[in-house]
């Protein structure tokens, strides 16, 4: 049945299709995740905020960024980040981004708009109260936010974080558009130079979904020891 | 010697069209306890919340320790820090162990070492005989001691004056006296507290005066004796009949 297939293909690109590929995929899903997590709780902090342009800037961010095809926008970031960043210092031509760094720009400023989502139910899952406490004691609003507010709220959202962290480990796959060399790039490389595509999108797909399986696996265990310990 | 530490002159305060507070004026002298009843409803909560700023109000003045507590230049978190607050609910810090909770502000707001805050807070767990569980979360407490940690919380700041907002009203009957023993020993050190609570037994041992409020207006502010023995209105009446019923 699988005669004129050739899956020896699979072990010999392993070197290249982890170290190179995989690599890649996992430290940008981290950095995008650490930032994404970064940048959305100041979004979802700002939404929250009684200064009426705070939430509106925030609130409008969110909603533009969650209105768009994520492949869009890491088509434009890729073009427009050079330019941006060129402006921010001040240099006479577009500077050198790279395919890697531009990704993880893009991947954090996109999250952020879902993660701030994520942290805002988090901060309104905290009674009001815990917030008098705080301030009761001469605590400012920064570190009520700090001690008191955002560390409970990102427990209570941990779950929730991960679920999200796992749809952008799948979602960084669509840095083929700019031509990365991701897991997902780095496996299409190897497929179209030895004609091999059923072969490497077959084990492409496997390792995604065992990756993710896993992970979901993980957060419900987490899930469900997280409502014995409340 | 009778010199007021917390003074409210003609405070208003009103939620959209609704009026909270209707020019609430008493007084609170230094190391004398006011008790503050009512029905429910009828602006208690907001009335001592607006002591240290967690409520903003509309009209008329609150001072505290000879400070303006709604005037621009005053530096909010720092009244806060000297004024201890005891919430119904405890709002214990559920993410902290119990003596997490007693250091954190004295050493954000009060910038005492963590040595040092560690020491006053042992003291002071030792005195709500809680010294056994500092090591313990909140959420592994009863009712009574978690309200005693939040009492020992206010006292770390070494607090010039305490507000108690129905301290008792959310605890199981077999718990209430172990945190009403703790707040009439701080009343006979001395402590200046605003106290809000149906607890009549409490008012008559340690009170000085009683207020009495009513659709957020302030309808009786009378000496403790004199509450009890023969209160003027008929709202206050009606009120401590039926409260003293059961
Ligand atoms: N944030 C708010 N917005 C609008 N109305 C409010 C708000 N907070 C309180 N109120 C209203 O203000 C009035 C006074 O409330 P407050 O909590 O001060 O009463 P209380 O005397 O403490 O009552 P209780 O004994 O039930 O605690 C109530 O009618 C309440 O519904
Ligand atoms: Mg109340």
């Amino acid at each position: 049945m699988f005669s004129g297939y050739d899956f020896d293909v699979i072990q010999r690109s392993l070197p290249y299709l982890f170290r190179d590929g995989m690599t890649f995929t996992v430290t940008l899903t981290l950095l995008a995740m650490t930032g994404g997590i970064v940048f959305g709780t100041l979004l979802a902090m700002m939404r929250l905020s009684s200064f009426a342009p705070f939430s509106l800037v925030a609130g409008s961010y969110v909603n533009l960024m969650r209105s768009l095809p994520l492949v869009l926008v890491i088509f434009w970031f890729f073009f427009l980040v050079p330019y941006i960043g060129g402006w921010i210092v001040g240099a006479p031509r577009p500077i050198a981004v790279g395919a890697f760094w531009s990704a993880v720009i893009t991947f954090t400023m996109f999250e952020a708009a879902y993660y701030c989502e994520i942290m805002r139910a988090g901060i309104q899952s905290i009674p009001r109260g815990q917030v008098a406490a705080g301030q009761a004691l001469g605590l400012n609003y920064w570190q009520t936010m700090g001690h008191v507010i955002l560390p409970q709220a990102f427990r209570n959202m941990l779950p929730v974080l991960l679920t999200q962290t796992i749809i952008l480990f799948q979602d960084t796959s669509l840095v083929y558009v700019i031509s990365a060399t991701d897991f997902l790039g780095a496996a299409a490389k190897i497929a179209n130079r030895d004609y091999r595509l059923v072969e490497m999108y077959t084990f492409v797909a496997a390792v995604y979904f065992v990756i993710s399986f896993a992970l979901s696996a993980l957060v419900k265990r987490l899930q469900s020891r997280m409502a014995i310990v409340q | 010697m009778n010199s007021s530490m917390i003074e409210f002159r003609a405070v208003s305060k009103w939620y959209g069209s609704f009026q909270v507070l209707k020019r609430c004026s008493t007084r609170v002298d230094k190391g004398q306890v006011v008790v503050v009843c009512g029905p429910s409803g009828s602006g208690k909560s907001t009335l001592i919340k607006c002591v240290n700023g967690l409520e903003p109000f509309q009209e008329g003045e609150i001072i505290v320790n000879a400070e303006s507590v709604g005037a621009k230049g005053t530096n909010l978190s720092r009244l806060r820090s000297k004024i201890g607050m005891v919430f119904q609910h405890f709002e214990l810090f559920p993410h902290m162990s119990v003596t997490e909770n007693l250091n954190l502000a004295q050493v954000k707001v009060l910038g005492r070492s963590r040595e040092e805050a560690t020491t006053k807070s042992m003291a002071l767990l030792k005195r709500v005989g809680l010294e056994a569980h500092a090591k313990k979360y909140p959420g592994e407490l009863s009712g009574g001691q978690q309200q005693r940690v939040a009492i020992a919380r206010g006292l770390a700041m070494d607090p010039i004056a305490m507000l108690f907002d129905e301290p008792t009203s959310a605890l199981d009957p077999e718990m209430i006296n172990e945190v009403l023993d703790v707040m009439v020993e701080l009343a006979q050190e001395g402590m200046t507290m605003m106290v809000v609570t149906h607890e009549m037994g409490f008012a008559r041992k340690v009170a000085h005066r009683v207020v009495f409020m009513d659709n957020g207006e302030i309808v009786e502010d009378a000496a403790t004796e004199e509450f009890f023995g023969s209160p003027r209105s008929d709202r206050a009446q009606l009120f401590l009949s039926k409260i003293l019923q059961h």
